[in-house]
Parts: structure tokens; sequence; C-alpha cells
């Protein structure tokens, strides 16, 4: 190719620039990135680094049920918490004695301290108000001569094993504490310390540890909740990146000596990975996207590929070297020969990764359009900076070169391959059995892929905050909070409706007073009778109507000129009251039994450890008012029972806990659900146990359930996710095919290129359907990369066939060729990739261990399948392929 | 204005000896209405000597606070407002009745006397409707444990309250129990720190810190009216987490009488306005008014 040859020359002649520039915009790149991230103050216009661990953020912030979701958390007041589970296996009573109750009452105290001022001057940290812990929570309780009493429930560390065992029994009767402050258990006591911004929680978890390091206690700590776990995933995360990364291009380097055995020409194609890095996550910081989960995986994705093309046309290189001694020469032919199968497996791996533009997870459409622009920066650099680079070599690097690289790969590699060539023509038919055979079996596994994530889980087992999560779950009843929402339907404003009620409303009033013997309070009926119509017609809504009458009715009563005229009138003020009142959904008795119906048939489904609800409240109220018996814990019979419950509930030390539970209009609720697994599956079987108790007793009025809450969110973002991921990879195929059928112009050599990436992809998630692993985000978003990459082998093997059979005369004489130097240049990517990656095994979080393992898979496997495959197919259809080839 | 036949009195907060009346055209806040007031009333305000210690101006204080009349009875407006800017709204009757006759006959108790005294209160809502009726009664003894009633309509039910701790809500406001019914003189100990021309600052500390929420709290009264216009509830790091303030003061039956009030609270950013209207003393309320069989059926005479 003329413009392959052209730019090798300008490369290579123009070596300065060529060099120059590229290190000019690397450090110029780095430098806009580096500089904001590390003296933010002194670059306000420039972007620093910024980590996103927030799982929230899967989801666009218009998305809706995200913002329903942020929306509804602030109507109820619901914080992110930071868990501190206490727990303690040497003693009888668990935690429930008196040294460790001191401890749990010091740190409650301090935890409620742990408050500053932000930037902005407002308070930040913990929300003391909110704080649940022994010493910051009521108990309900029967105080001396049949009096119900609120009082703190340990207020002061108790002195003796029975008094901290009297501790436990009080918050054992409160359903709002039994399972959520106290374990059902009894042995182990958790504290809920709200968060202003989730962003503090690292902060006051270390502050917590710090504090527990003077106990010395014989109770363990265990600090969790969704707040830590995000911000300790964004420290893993950058540790991950300052060394698993590193290791993986160390491990790489060893291994391309080993192969090349030059250092002068290894380091080529490490320093195009590391430009290719450097650039592309500058890129991403200047633009000011944060570092996600998904996008602190960029680098990994793209040392392998932006190695992969260099090394090609070093294996090349070497080849010919030795031919022609000439490196400018060699470097032209090279390059000629590489650029078409180079750009397109470029295009396609970028096409890959592009495709994941489609998914509606932002965080996954940022990776993909990095991870593309590396891979043609990638690209770039190995066309302009490699030849330039070899030119800039001093001529001893390349003495009695081509030797020592003969005699090497005459080793064992070589000797392998050649072996191959003539067993492979010989086993085609048995090849393409197997492989059916494997692609029945890999969609037999396909079809029993549980799609599941859990962002807890990614952390590997023995990290600490499994261990708080798995302690947590095992003694309480759930740390995983999923909320209900449940809005009564907004009414339509019927002024005429309005006019009926309230006049139905003074009849019954005006019938009761006479009863009552007081028909001079009834005066003033027939005046707001006559008033009622008009004021209704002027209204936009019930609200307005009732507040102009009330108005009019304390004005009246005001002005009145006589006791009775007054009192009539308001008589008929608490007539529009108990008007307003009617439309409190959730002090209706029926309403509250339905939620206790709902929340027992939760439980009833085994993923929900406990709930609470306004109607807990109530009935705990309700059974401390008649003595604390247990029959009493019920829903009374009328609405003003359920108010008056409800202010007797607020003459407490917490009276605005009531919020957290309905708005204070009671038309909006919300139920808690403690789960004790955030698997999305759980929640998936939640949903469904609401939509089956939905459809066995609809709500009373009309009530529309919403969910949200962390729980629920991951599962909407996965279900995007899946959804998207199925829409990028069709995508993707099919851009694929059509880049293929162009390069080969031919639509059965198109579709051949698509075998082995074909295969290897349904193998791949056939084996992770097999195991049981769960398909999780980097095991969606890695078939993307298997589809790049699988591509790639069959793309350079393809196009290297079609010219050998083209000067061999046959597909016969062509294959020992095959097997030498292409067959060499496929193994050594797959191995030094493949082996170069398997060091994220070892790291602490398990998408990095999963891609680690899915990317040697994926490389070993479209390896094989190129190398095998493909001559099987070759061979076998060789008249179809190579037909028209041969008339022509 | 009718005269309703319902008792229009006042309750708790505000209320001063000074025998002065007020300018109703003067634009006020409290300070200023105090202060007027001050100017007004200065050389003929009561013979009594101004307090010289912080325990005398707390006395003092806490007797036009709590103790004006000998009874007195106020419908209040509470007006509930959350961060959000959500309302509620809790209308009520409140009477209080002083056991000892503190004035008339008397005057011949010393502030310090006087607060020490027991007192009953009454207290019964209208609104909203679904508590309507309900009723809340307090026997309040200082130094010791007071004795609370609480009936409920709709359950049928008349229940003794613990009143161990006065720190709690009263009903969901942000004032407490106590800030209705008084705190009792010796449960601080109190330093004035300073006088300015209008006020007296003191402030307080609990001798039983671990029985309260606050570490000190610092009140500003007015030197001619005793009446408390300002306080600031501090935490243990010295931060204000609770403030008081008045918003009017008025001049009822010759008593210098807070109108208007507001607590609110810096943390949860919620806060409560609490209005008195129809404020009025010495109406004659009956002592077997504050007895139990008077909280299911409560007298139209003083009860609407």
């Amino acid at each position: 190719m003329k413009l392959a040859s052209w730019v090798a020359d300008v490369s290579v002649r123009r070596r300065k620039l060529v060099v120059g520039v590229t290190l000019l915009l690397t450090l110029a790149v780095g430098l806009l990135a580096a500089l904001p991230s590390i003296w933010p103050d002194s670059f306000p216009a420039l972007h620093g680094v910024k980590v996103d661990t927030d799982p929230e953020n899967m989801l666009s912030a218009d998305e809706p049920s995200r913002v329903f979701h942020d929306e509804v958390r602030q109507r109820f007041q619901l914080n992110d918490i930071v868990v501190v589970g206490v727990v303690d296996d040497s003693n009888a009573e668990g935690v429930f004695h008196p040294d460790a109750l001191a401890h749990v009452h010091d740190l409650a105290e301090f935890a409620k301290t742990l408050r500053w001022k932000d930037k902005n001057g407002e308070d930040a940290g913990v929300v003391e108000v909110d704080v649940l812990a022994p010493s910051t929570v009521d108990d309900i309780s029967q105080g001396g001569l049949g009096s119900v009493r609120f009082e703190w429930l340990m207020p002061v560390p108790p002195k003796t094993a029975e008094e901290a065992i009297a501790v436990r029994e009080r918050a054992q009767r409160i359903p709002f504490l039994n399972g959520t402050l106290v374990s059902e258990d009894g042995r182990a006591l958790a504290l809920y310390l709200p968060l202003t911004a989730k962003d503090l929680s690292y902060r006051v978890g270390a502050a917590l540890k710090e504090r527990i390091a003077t106990y010395g206690g014989t109770e363990q700590y265990h600090i969790t909740g969704l707040p830590i776990a995000e911000d300790t995933f964004g420290v893993e995360m950058f540790i991950q990146m300052a060394i698993s990364a590193p290791i993986a291009m160390v491990v790489i380097f060893l291994l391309m000596l080993w192969f090349f055995r030059r250092m002068a020409l290894v380091a080529g194609p490490m320093i195009i990975a590391m430009i290719s890095v450097i650039l592309t996550m500058g890129a991403l910081i200047a633009t000011g996207n944060p570092v996600h989960i998904m996008s602190s995986m960029i680098p990994i994705f793209i040392m392998p590929i932006a190695v992969l093309d260099s090394v090609h046309v070093l294996s090349e290189f070497f080849d010919r070297y030795r031919e022609t001694g000439d490196r400018t020469a060699t470097i032209r032919t090279v390059m000629d020969e590489l650029f078409a199968p180079m750009l397109y497996t470029s295009l396609t791996s970028a096409a890959g990764f592009l495709s994941l533009a489609l998914t509606p997870i932002p965080p996954v459409r940022v990776f993909g359009i990095f991870v593309a622009m590396g891979i043609i920066v990638a690209w770039l650099l190995t066309i302009l900076f490699i030849p330039a680079y070899v030119a800039f070599l001093p001529e001893k690097t390349f003495e009695d070169f081509g030797a020592s690289h003969a005699e090497g790969e005459a080793s064992a590699l070589s000797r392998a391959l050649r072996r191959m060539a003539p067993r492979v023509n010989g086993a085609s038919k048995p090849i393409l059995a197997l492989s059916l055979v494997l692609l029945a079996v890999a969609g037999w596994g396909i079809s029993r892929i549980v799609i599941n994530d859990n962002p807890v889980k990614w952390f590997s087992p023995d990290h600490e905050i499994r261990v708080a999560d798995d302690v947590l779950n095992s003694h309480f009843g759930g740390t995983y909070m999923a909320y209900l929402a449940l809005d009564a339907p907004k009414t339509t404003w019927d002024p005429a409706a309005f006019v009926a009620s309230v006049s139905a409303r003074l009849l019954d009033k005006k019938t009761s007073l006479d009863a009552e013997g007081l028909p001079e309070i009834t005066s003033a009926f027939t005046a707001a009778e006559n008033e009622l119509r008009p004021m209704a017609e002027a209204a936009t809504d019930a609200t307005g109507a009732l507040a102009s009458l009330e108005k009019l009715a304390s004005d009246r009563a005001d002005a009145a000129d006589s006791d009775d005229v007054a009192e009539s009138w308001d008589e008929v003020r608490s007539v529009l009251s108990a008007e307003r009142q009617s439309s409190d959904v959730f002090k209706d008795p029926e309403v509250l039994r339905w939620m206790s119906r709902l929340q027992a048939h939760f439980v009833e489904s085994g993923k929900v450890g406990k709930s609470s609800s306004l109607a807990d409240i109530v009935k705990t109220v309700h059974r401390e008012l008649f003595l604390g018996e247990d029959d009493q814990y019920r829903i009374p019979d009328t609405s003003a029972a359920v108010a008056q419950c409800l202010l007797t509930y607020q003459s407490s030390h917490r009276p605005d806990d009531l919020w957290h539970f309905v708005t204070p209009d009671f038309r909006e609720a919300s139920l808690w659900l403690q789960l004790t697994s955030g698997d999305n599956r759980d929640m998936v079987a939640v949903h469904e146990a609401l939509d089956e108790f939905m459809d066995e007793e609809p709500p009373p009025g009309g009530l529309e359930p919403h969910w949200f809450g962390l729980t629920h969110i991951n599962v909407v973002w996965q279900d995007k996710m899946v959804a998207g991921m199925l829409k990028s990879l069709g995508g993707a195929f099919v851009v694929v095919l059509l880049l293929m059928v162009v390069l080969f112009r031919s639509l059965a050599w198109g579709l051949l290129a698509m075998v082995p990436l074909t295969l290897t992809i349904a193998l791949v998630y056939g084996a992770v359907g097999l195991m049981g692993k769960p398909y999780d985000m980097p095991v969606a978003v890695l078939s993307s990369l298997a589809l790049g990459l699988a591509i790639d082998f069959a793309i350079h093997f393809l196009a290297r066939a079609r010219r050998e059979v083209e000067r061999q005369g046959s597909w016969a004489a062509a294959l020992p060729v095959m097997f030498d130097e292409p067959a060499r240049a496929i193994s050594r990517n797959a191995i030094v990739i493949a082996v170069g990656f398997l060091p994220l095994l070892f790291a602490p979080l398990v998408p990095y261990q999963t891609v680690g393992v899915l990317l040697a898979a994926i490389l070993g496997i479209s390896g094989v399948a190129t190398l095998l495959l493909l001559p099987a197919l070759l061979g076998t259809f060789e008249r179809v392929l190579f037909r028209s080839r041969a008339a022509r | 204005m009718t005269t309703r036949n319902r008792p229009l009195w006042i309750w708790a907060l505000g209320l001063t000896a000074a025998a002065t009346t007020l300018a109703q055209a003067v634009p006020r806040t409290a300070h200023q209405a105090a202060g007027q007031s001050a100017a007004q009333s200065a050389g003929q305000s009561t013979a009594k000597e101004e307090p010289k210690t912080a325990e005398d101006v707390i006395a003092a204080a806490n007797r036009v606070c709590y103790y004006q009349g000998n009874d007195r009875s106020a419908q209040v407006v509470m007006e509930i407002v959350d961060a959000q800017g959500r309302t509620r709204t809790r209308e009520m009757t409140i009477l209080r009745r002083n056991t000892e006759r503190a004035e008339g006959a008397a005057g011949e108790l010393s502030d310090v006397e006087c607060c020490a005294s027991e007192q009953s209160f009454y207290v019964r809502f209208q609104h909203p409707a679904d508590v309507d009726k309900t009723t809340f009664m307090v026997h309040k003894k200082p130094g010791a444990d007071d004795d609370r009633w609480l009936y409920l309509p709709a359950l049928d039910m008349v229940k003794r309250v613990s009143s161990a701790d006065k720190r709690s809500s009263f009903v969901g406001s942000h004032f407490y129990y106590e800030d209705v019914s008084g705190r009792h003189l010796d449960a601080d100990e109190r330093t004035l720190v300073d006088t300015t021309e209008n006020y007296w600052v003191v402030d307080s500390k609990p001798k039983n810190p671990t029985s309260v929420e606050f570490a000190s709290y610092r009140m500003w009264i007015h030197r001619g009216s005793s009446v408390v216009t300002k306080m600031e509830y501090k935490d243990a790091s010295g931060e204000t987490y609770r403030t008081y303030e008045v918003l009017g003061v008025d001049e009822i039956q010759g008593r210098k009488t807070v109108v208007k009030a507001k607590m609110t609270d810096l943390r949860t950013k919620g806060s409560t306005t609490v209005t008195y209207k129809d404020v009025k003393y010495d109406i004659g309320l009956p002592e077997d008014l504050f007895t139990e069989r008077y909280l299911r059926r409560a007298p139209r005479e003083f009860v609407k």
C-alpha cells in the first residue's frame, strides 16, 4: 500500500519531529491532568482527578427512577448511613455486658461530635438527631401507676450485668429497634450513623476506628454500610491502578523480552502502551470525566491492544531484517504488509468498544468511548512512532539480531507450531465437529446464565467489608435497605363533590349538636352553607377552598357579637378541619392494616429479614397505652385514634422520627425493608413479592407503590445494562462484519472472520453460565473486548492466508507457511497478553479478578480458535473461498 | 372585639410585672418592645429593687414567664415548620393555675418562693380535628416529678404519663415539656456574664449534666420587664444548636406578656412558632378543674 510506505518514509525521515511531537503531546496532556489533580487550587479552571464510586451514577442524573429516588429520600430525610456492628463472642450475653456497653455508649457520644463545617459553612458529618444508638433512641414502656413512659433506652452505661441485659430486653420489646439496633438473637447491636454526605464516610470511619482502638474490650467492631464500601472501593481502585496495571505491564515486558531478546525493540511497544494510556487517561481526566470503577480499568484494556499491533510489526520486522539487513527498507516493507490488517484490527476493536456508547449506563459509555480512543491513538503511534523509533536505534542494536532471534524461535514454540500444520490439515472434520459440540454446550451454558450483581461482592470474600457484611447480616434482619414509597393518588379537584362532602359534615355536626342540646351553637351553619359553593368555585383546589373557608370562619368568630355565634363559627372550623383531614390517607386504619399485611407478606417471601413502617409505630404506642399487653399490639379502629397514638408518640425525644415513615400531610408513606442480601436477584424477588400481593389484595384508596433505595437502583441499572449490552454487542457484531466484508471484499470471508470471535464469546459466556458465575457488570463489558480482540487474530490470519494461497497456489501448500511466522505472531500475542493479565487474579477487588481471568480465557480461546478452526474451515471450504481467486 | 365567654388567656412563656402600657403603634421586635416599655416605665416600675445576682435575675424572669397572675388562660396556636418548609398547625387552649396565691393578697411571696410553688396546667387540643378534645394535664411540683395525665378521646382513655424526663418534645413541636411548664430553679448553676444597658445576660449550667441534652444555655433578660427575650442552648462543644426568641410582647391586664415566640432547632433546621391569643389573667379557674374527672369533659365555661 502506497500510503503505508509513505507514512513509514515520512516517519523515518522526520523521526526527530515525530518523536518530539509525540513526547511533547504526551507531556502536555499528562500535565493537563496531573497539575490540577496535585494542586487543585492553583489551577481552578482545569479538571483534576475526580473519583466516582457511587453505584447510583450507573444511571444518568436525569434517569426517572434515580430522580425519584433522590426526591423521595429528601422527602423522608433518609441519609446514607454508616453502620457500626458490635459483636462479642467471648461473652454469653454477647455485647450486653457493662464493659462493652460502656464502650458502645462512648462511641455513640463520640460519633455525635463528628461534625464539621463544609466549604459553604454548612454543617457536615454525622446527622446527630438521626443517630440510632442505645443512648440516642427512646424506649416507650410502662412507667409506674400504669403510666406510659418515654425515656432514653440507655442514657448512661449500665453498671451491672442485670442492667445490661435489661437494655437488651427493653430494646427487643420495640419492633423498630429489634433486628435493627439489637439483633434478634440478642447478642449483637448496631449503631447507625447517618451522614450529611456520603463522601464523608471515610473520615467518619477513620475517626471511629481510632476511638475504637483505645477500648481494648472483648467486643469486635465492624464498620460497614454502603458509603463506607464506596469510599473503600475508591481507595482500593487507586491501589489497583497503581499496582496491578504496572505489574501487568512488567509481566508483558518480561514475556516480550523472552520472545524477542532485544531490550531496545521490546521497549518500543511498551512506550506505545504507556503513551496511549497517558494520553487516554489524561484526556479522560482533563475533560472532567470522573474515574469510575469502569474507567479505572481503561489502562488494563488499552495496554494489550496497544501492545498487540506493535508486536505484529516487531515480529514481522525480526523475520525480515535478516533477509535485507536494511532496517529502513525492512520497516517500510513491514508497514506496507501490515497496514491494512492493523487498520482493520484497530477499527474493529475500536468499534467493539465504541458500541458501548449505545448502552444507557454513563460510566460504561465513557469507558467505551475512551478505550476506543486509546485504540486509535495506539494505532497512530504504531504506524508513526514505531518506524521513527526503529530508525532512532543505534546500528549496533541490530548486530547478530536475526541469528539469535532465529535460534530462539527455533525452539519450543516454533517447532510446536510447525508440527501442528499437517495435523490440522488432516483433522478438519473432527475440529469442526468438536467446535459444533462446544457451541451446543456453550448455548446450554448461556441459557443457564444468572444475571446478578452486588456491589458489596465486588470486594473479595476476605475483605473487611465483606466480613463485616457477613457478620452483621447473620445477626440482624439485614443491612441492605430497600424502601417502598406508597403514594395516595393525586385527586382531581371537583368543587361539586367538595361542596357535597362539607355539607354532609355540617349536617352531621348539626345533628349531633342538636342531640347534645346545644342548638344555639349551630346558628352559623346556614351562613357557612351559603358561602360554601361560591368559595369552592373560586378555588383551584381543596386546600385553597378550605383555607378561604377557614379564614372566613375564624374572621366571623372574632367579629361575632355573641358568644354563641362565635362558638358556632368555631364548630364550622372544626368541620372544615375534619374535611381537610379526610385526605390523611395514612391515618386510615384500613390502610395501616393493609401495610402490615404487606410487610408480613414480604417477610414470608424469605428475602426480607425485617420491615418497619408507620403501622409498627402506631401498634407499639397502642400497646404501651394499653399497659403493654401483647394483644393490644394492633392498629386502633378509627383514624382519630391513630392520630392520638401518633400525638402521644411525638411526645418522645425523637418526634421527627415519624417523618422518616410518612409525610406531614399523611399522603405518602415509606416502608423500610431490610434485606439480608444485596444481590440484585433477591431484590427482584422482593419486587415480585410486591406484585403478587398487589394482585391478591389491591391497596385501599388506590395507593401507588414505588420502589426506591440503592438496592433497588442497582436492579434498575442492571436491567438497563443487560438489555444495553445485548444491543451494543449486536451492533458491534454487525459493524465488525461489515468492516470484514469490506476488508476482504467478500461476504463469505467476512463471515469466516467472525467465526473465531463467535465461538470465543459463546464459550466464554457458556462457561460463565455453567460455573454459575453471575453475569455482572465486568462480565457484561468484557463481551466487547472479546469481540475486539478475537477478531484481531482472525484478520491477521486470514489476510495472510489469502496472500499465501495466492503465492503458493493452494491452501495445502500455504498451510506450512501459515504455521510459521503468522501463527507464531498470533501465539506470541495470545501468550503475552493472557499471561500478562494473570497478576490481576491477586487483586483485592473482584471485578479486576474477573477481568484478568476472562481476558486470559478470551485470548486463549480466540487464539486456539483462529489457529485450529480457521484452517479447518479454509481446508473444508477451499473451493468456495478461493474459487473467485483461482478464476482470476 | 367581643368578650367571648371563653378562656382567653395565656400560659407559659412571657409576661412581665412591669406596669406600663406598650404603645401599639411602635414597630416592634421583642427586643424593642421590651426596651420601649423599659424606657417608658423608668422611675415608675414597681417598688421592686433591681435584682442583684444571677439567681435573682432568673427568679424574677421565671416568675414573669410562668407565674404571673393567680391563673391564666390563652388560646394557643403552634405552627411547626420543618427544614423542607412543611407546616403543621396545632391549636389548643391552655389554662394555668397557681396553687399558692402569689398575687393579690400576696405579693408576699418572693420571686424564689413563687417559683418554688406548685402549679397546674390544662391543655385542651382543638385542631387538627382528629386530636380534638385530646387533653393534657400537669400538676407541676418544682423539685420533684410532676404528675401528668393524658386524655385520648378516640381511645376513650385517661392515661398517666411518666414525667421523669421533661426534655422530650411537647406534642411534636420544637418546645420541650420543660419549656412549657418551666425549669426548676435549683436544676442549674448560673453566672451573670454581662449587664448591658437593657439586658442581663445569664449563663446556666445543669447540676446534673446527664439528665439534659444541653451543656449550657444563655438567656438575655430584659432589665425593665424581666422578660426573657432570647435563649441559646449550647452542646458540649460549645456550639449553639437551639435558640428561643420572643417575637411579640403585649401588655395584658397590666402584665407584660409574650404573645409570640419561636423555638428553632439549628440542627434539623425546623422551628415552632407559638402565638398566644386571647390571653386573660385572674379569671377564677377553680382548683377542681385540674382533676381527672374534667379531663374527659372540659367545662365549657373555660374550654370550648
